[in-house]
């Protein structure tokens, strides 16, 4: 299950002891086909981490505030971040295979 | 959307074998590419070792090519893949003006690309390089870009740009013979500068390197006429500048195949309709299995 962030709101990210974020946008056709792989993937991987997704035009004030706080810069689309304790441990852009996407996460989960 | 069963990827020797073959096999095939077929082999002077066609020009075979595409109802699609994404049991294409196609299976005869990233390049794409203009303009809303289009059919997506970029740089990385740029937006400036490299500035910010200095805005475009293999499937298992294939013409990713120039030396024209071969059989082989 993917939970949306909505209204700027991250606080339930930065609360996660692990949550992996996929910003979007829905004029970005690699998004579009990101979130079927990443809704499989947060499927199987439920136990280990909360998956969220943020829209960076309806959230831009978080991207911006992300940017500016030097957490995480988002300069492209689909950028998928994992955030362990509230920190930006690793981010991956563009789209990823299943196959890639849960090997690249067991390594960073 | 029609999901064909095979995609095939570039209409030099290597993709039009695999979609003779294809066909063959009474699979659905999408050929993607020219109607002017390759570029490559229209120019060869003199090719010496295509059986069937002694010391024949390559306008020659690539004109028996079209016959033969022809004759077996074979269409090709002008459109320029831009990023093919494998979505488990089939694949989603995304061509230009993002216009997507489905295919349960997909041959990448793309040839092999021309020319080095700039340093920097790879280091940097999707964090202020990009090379899709289209995909990644609305990031760009109020900022400025370089767009260093390396042919003409680039300029449009200069101008796209334009519409939401406050500013837009346009280097033409061009041959000689090919017209210069005009452009009727007002805020794009055309710098006929060479492109030396990229690098990360403070603030969002990234500079390009030429020959008569640094340009600083927020992104860098390259648009390129071939989309460089490990960019054209994310995912995609590569060597250099080639794609790393089996003996069966099978990638990393299952349903992906590859061949032609791009699965590595010799460059050879007949080497690439066999691997076409190969690949189009290895094809109808893995939707057969996945029936």
């Amino acid at each position: 299950m993917i939970k949306e962030v909505v209204n700027n709101d991250f606080s339930e990210v930065l609360a996660a002891r692990t949550a992996v974020v996929d910003f979007k946008a829905v004029w970005c056709g690699p998004c579009k086909m990101m979130h079927p792989v990443l809704e499989k993937v947060s499927d199987l991987l439920a136990d280990k981490a909360e998956f969220f997704a943020a829209d960076i035009d309806d959230n831009d004030e978080l991207v911006a505030e992300l940017a500016d706080s030097g957490v995480l810069m988002i300069q492209a689309v689909p950028t998928l971040a994992v955030f362990k304790d509230g920190k930006c441990v690793a981010s991956t852009v563009g789209f990823v295979p299943q196959p890639q996407l849960e090997a690249w996460l067991s390594e960073n989960l | 959307m029609e999901r064909y069963d095979i995609a095939v990827i570039g209409t030099g020797p290597a993709g039009v074998s695999a979609a003779i073959t294809s066909k063959v096999r009474n699979k659905s095939v999408i050929l993607f590419g020219s109607k002017d077929l390759s570029a490559k082999l229209a120019k060869a002077h003199t090719i010496l070792n295509y059986p069937g066609f002694p010391e024949a020009p390559g306008a020659e075979i690539g004109a028996a090519f079209s016959r033969h595409l022809d004759a077996m109802g074979i269409e090709i699609t002008e459109d320029k893949i831009n990023a093919v994404y494998s979505m488990g049991d089939y694949f989603a294409l995304q061509g230009g003006e993002n216009a997507m196609y489905e295919a349960k299976a997909v041959i990448i005869a793309s040839g092999v690309v021309a020319g080095k990233p700039l340093p920097g390049e790879e280091e940097l794409l999707g964090r202020g390089v990009s090379y899709c203009a289209t995909c990644d303009a609305a990031l760009y809303r109020g900022k400025s870009a370089a767009v260093c289009g390396f042919s003409p059919k680039e300029e449009h997506e200069a101008s796209f740009l334009a519409e939401i970029a406050d500013k837009v740089y346009y280097i033409p990385v061009y041959r000689k013979d090919e017209p210069a740029p005009v452009f009727s937006e007002e805020n794009i400036e055309v710098l006929n500068v060479k492109p030396l490299g990229i690098e990360k500035r403070e603030g969002r910010k990234v500079a390009l390197r030429t020959d008569a200095g640094e340009l600083v805005t927020d992104g860098v475009f390259i648009l390129r006429d071939s989309v460089a293999p490990g960019q054209l499937v994310p995912g995609l298992e590569v060597e250099g500048a080639h794609i790393k294939v089996a003996r069966d013409m099978s990638t990393n990713i299952a349903g992906c195949f590859a061949c032609g120039d791009i699965t590595g030396t010799p460059y050879q024209y007949v080497k690439a309709a066999g691997e076409g071969n190969v690949a189009a059989l290895s094809a109808v082989s893995y939707i057969d299995k996945s029936k």
